[in-house]
């Protein structure tokens, strides 16, 4: 009796060991990433919202060209390319990459994705940035050259956006439910309203990526939502939607890494420059003076970010600091405002969303700063969609505030259309410029003569850089520090072996 | 009895037809455009007029009602803007979070509330009455996303118990689909039970007055007896009215909750989609919750004959 009592319990022992040792040996890497806002459809053709290429852009599908995590232009498909007159751009593809419905990528498919781009059609929201192509041809199986009709000196950049994804035509019609691409991950599944799935893709055409093999997009919009879902362990991290008041609580938390870097995003306070009284510069730029922006850091961010004096961001390499070119000073702002006719200052609007919390959170800040040199600013906070549409189409505002995420924006100053409604023919005579300088040493120049005449002519207030605040599970490597695009690319991000 | 229902049914088509028009005409009337919010800050306006026009909200808005009415009347709701799926199918699918969170609020209320408020009126200005009443009144007062806050952080981040949000479906079986419902559902059923307390309470008072109970009591019944048989029934016709009503408090209260929960519901759909002015979800869910509603209210005119057979519906 007793005999078989201790069989039975070593049997146990052993299944129970022989399981554990299964466990170590095939635990399966799973990463679940907390996602603020859920995308509105996973067709990046179709939309261009962030939330959309945040999961799917890098991850599930991939462009020819691809921005690296320290904002270098790297073979992605293409493995290499070549132009000898920045007019005709030959792309030479990589050889044996499969989309994940099994099929060889070919040039034809390069073709196609391109041309469904410029096909007004498709309604794909980023067609503007492929227009300077004329003819497309395909060489032979992995060869493609783009004949532009003119310089352009972005192309490749917009070649590497996300808006120049490859996929393979036959998953056209389900690209918004069901994303194909050749990416290192495959799309799995989209419960909607609560997240994304996306797999290890066996086949990706980079030998030992990516590491993990099951990652999950979990929509957690309230911040207070996710920061108990991060202390409970139910997400093992949020990439973007916690702000620096939540962050500095889990920077004493040793359960967790606060991942801080550059991005791409510029939080300027806009004026509408087609409406008094901003139409006079000096005006504009006495609201600059009369800005402490370091105060505006300090009060929406923590002090977290970098204080801007243009609109190119410091991960641009053609940033120039000009943070300084115009210093606080309300003695100049007012001096500036009674030359311009206000002697006593004016009252004005300024539209904040609560959306996005630093928004609301400097405003008050620059209400109180500008409150000393006479200027009354009254805060309307106005919800996302009417932000949209009242502000950001129609220009029906005096003052607002936003960050601009995306990366070579200084072109909306060239559109007089745009909601800043700034109308510079010189400003514009120089953006054309630079579009056909492709030396890069000339090109930085005008890049610089850009930013000196948006510093003089003060088309708006630029506050400072919003930074990246991510958090992770300590022992989740491979994020990226820096943003130089707006993407979570986690083909690299792995878990530290179990110590 | 025939007459009743069938008057009533016809006041419930034309509740809803009210409901149907108010909801269109408001999501319509709230200022953005759903194309601009699609295209976002990097969407030229050439593309949102595009959109726009291919979305069909350049038509006039009675064409546009008429025929989400017609529609409707077939049982289909339209398509959602976001998501590209039908609202029906997005509703069904969002009901398994949605309708066992609210009917597990109404256990929750229901069970804490009712024996609770029965305690309180037989204990009438003693100790436990004012203890009752105290907790009642803290209940009303916290606001039901700070309570969803406050559990989550005991009984998820410290305890460690259940999960802080989030919910997998039903398929890994009942379990873990409950575990994870369970602190949504205490939160929510918080404040109704709290409300719920107090309507039990003052309804027993009143009928412990009554002169039949202290018959109950010269006959020398038990107290049991007397409280259980002859007052709580009596009691309830106004404590069936206080719970239908919450009923219907408990799915538009779900609205919050969810969005503190994670769970993808209702609610979140439809907050989800006024963010988005995805109008053919935001109408469908209104047009929904207000038929439930509608039904709910129905049901509780109907149990009122149950409960006293001296309520007639001609």
């Amino acid at each position: 009796m007793r005999g078989r009592g201790l069989t039975v319990a070593l049997g146990i022992a052993l299944a129970l060991a022989g399981l554990a040792a299964e466990a170590t040996a095939q635990a399966p890497a799973r990463l679940t990433v907390q996602s603020q806002t859920e995308p509105p459809g996973l067709d990046m053709t179709a939309t261009p919202a962030t939330a959309t290429s945040g999961i799917v852009f890098y991850n599930v599908q991939e462009s020819l060209v691809k921005v690296d995590r320290h904002g270098k232009l790297v073979p992605s498909l293409a493995e290499r390319w070549h132009t000898a007159d920045n007019r005709n751009y030959t792309f030479f593809l990589k050889r044996g990459v499969r989309f994940h419905n099994g099929r060889e990528m070919k040039a034809a498919d390069v073709k196609y994705c391109f041309e469904r781009a410029l096909n007004p059609e498709t309604k794909h929201p980023y067609a503007k940035d492929y227009e300077a192509i004329g003819d497309i041809i395909v060489k032979d199986e992995y060869t493609v050259t783009f004949a532009l009709k003119t310089v352009n000196a972005n192309f490749l950049q917009n070649v590497a956006r996300a808006g120049a994804a490859i996929y393979p035509r036959e998953a056209v019609d389900t690209m918004k439910s069901h994303p194909v691409g050749t990416g290192p991950f495959r799309f799995e599944e989209w419960v909607r309203g609560d997240r994304v799935v996306l797999v290890r893709n066996p086949e990706y055409h980079v030998t030992g990526l990516p590491k993990l093999d099951r990652v999950t997009f979990r929509f957690v919009t309230d911040p207070n939502a996710v920061l108990a879902a991060l202390k409970a362990g139910d997400v093992d991290a949020s990439l973007f939607g916690l702000g620096p008041e939540h962050v500095q609580d889990l920077q004493k938390d040793p359960r967790f890494q606060v991942i801080t870097g550059d991005t791409t995003n510029d939080v300027i306070l806009s004026m509408n420059n087609s409406r008094k009284p901003y139409t006079d510069v000096r005006v504009r730029r006495a609201m600059t003076d009369g800005i402490n922006k370091a105060d505006v850091l300090k009060g929406a961010m923590f002090g977290m970010g970098k204080i801007l004096g243009t609109n190119v961001d410091p991960l641009n390499p053609y940033y120039v600091d000009m943070s300084k070119a115009m210093p606080y000073d309300p003695a100049r702002a007012k001096k500036l405002l009674a030359e311009a006719g206000y002697p006593n200052g004016f009252d004005t609007v300024l539209k904040v969303t609560p959306q996005y919390d630093y928004t609301v959170r400097s405003g008050q800040v620059i209400a109180d700063s500008l409150k000393k040199v006479g200027v009354n600013v009254k805060i309307e906070q106005i919800e996302w969609g009417q932000w949209l549409s009242r502000v950001f189409r129609e220009a029906d505002y005096d003052l607002t505030i936003i960050g601009h995420a995306e990366a070579w924006d200084i072109k909306n100053y060239a559109n007089p259309k745009y909601y800043f409604r700034y109308d510079s023919p010189k400003f514009q005579a120089l953006f054309a410029k630079s579009e056909v300088t492709v030396d890069d040493k000339a090109r930085r120049e005008v890049y610089v003569e850009m930013q000196k005449v948006l510093v003089d002519e003060a088309p708006v207030v630029w506050l400072f850089m919003h930074p990246r605040l991510a958090v992770a599970k300590k022992g989740l490597n491979g994020l990226w520090k820096d943003l130089p695009a707006s993407v979570n690319d986690l083909s690299e991000v792995s878990w530290a072996p179990a110590k | 009895m025939r007459r009743y229902v069938a008057r009533r049914a016809a006041a419930l088509v034309a509740t809803l037809v009210f409901v149907s028009a108010l909801v269109f005409v408001v999501v319509r009337v709230l200022p953005g455009d759903p194309a601009a919010i699609i295209m976002g800050t990097e969407g030229s306006p050439e593309a949102t007029a595009r959109l726009r026009e291919a979305m069909g909200l350049n038509r006039p808005l009675p064409v546009q009602y008429v025929e989400w009415l017609a529609g409707a009347l077939r049982g289909d709701l339209g398509r959602s803007i976001q998501y590209d799926l039908p609202v029906g199918s997005l509703i069904v699918t969002r009901l398994p979070v949605t309708l066992p969170l609210a009917l597990l609020a109404a256990v929750f209320m229901v069970a804490a509330a009712v024996p609770l408020g029965i305690y309180a009126a037989t204990h009438h200005r003693r100790a436990g009455d004012y203890a009752a009443m105290i907790l009642s009144q803290v209940g009303i007062s916290v606001p039901q996303f700070w309570s969803g806050l406050l559990l989550i952080l005991f009984f998820s981040v410290q305890l460690g118990w259940v999960r802080a949000g989030g919910f997998d479906g039903w398929s890994s079986g009942p379990g873990p689909a409950l575990r994870a419902l369970l602190l949504p559902a205490v939160a929510l059923g918080l404040f109704q039970a709290a409300v719920l307390v107090r309507a039990t309470r003052s309804a027993v008072l009143d009928v412990l007055r009554e002169d039949y109970v202290r018959t109950a009591r010269a006959k020398g019944l038990s107290e049991g007896r007397v409280v259980g048989l002859h007052t709580f029934r009596n009691a309830l016709i106004p404590v069936v009215t206080v719970a239908g009503i919450q009923l219907g408090q408990l799915m538009a209260g779900a609205i919050v909750l969810e969005s503190v929960f994670a769970l993808p519901g209702l609610g979140r759909l439809a907050l989800g989609a006024i963010g988005a002015r995805d109008l053919p979800v935001v109408q469908g869910v209104a047009l929904f919750v207000a038929s439930s509603i509608v039904f709910i209210n129905f049901a509780v005119d109907l149990a009122y004959g149950w409960l006293d057979p001296r309520i007639r519906y001609e």
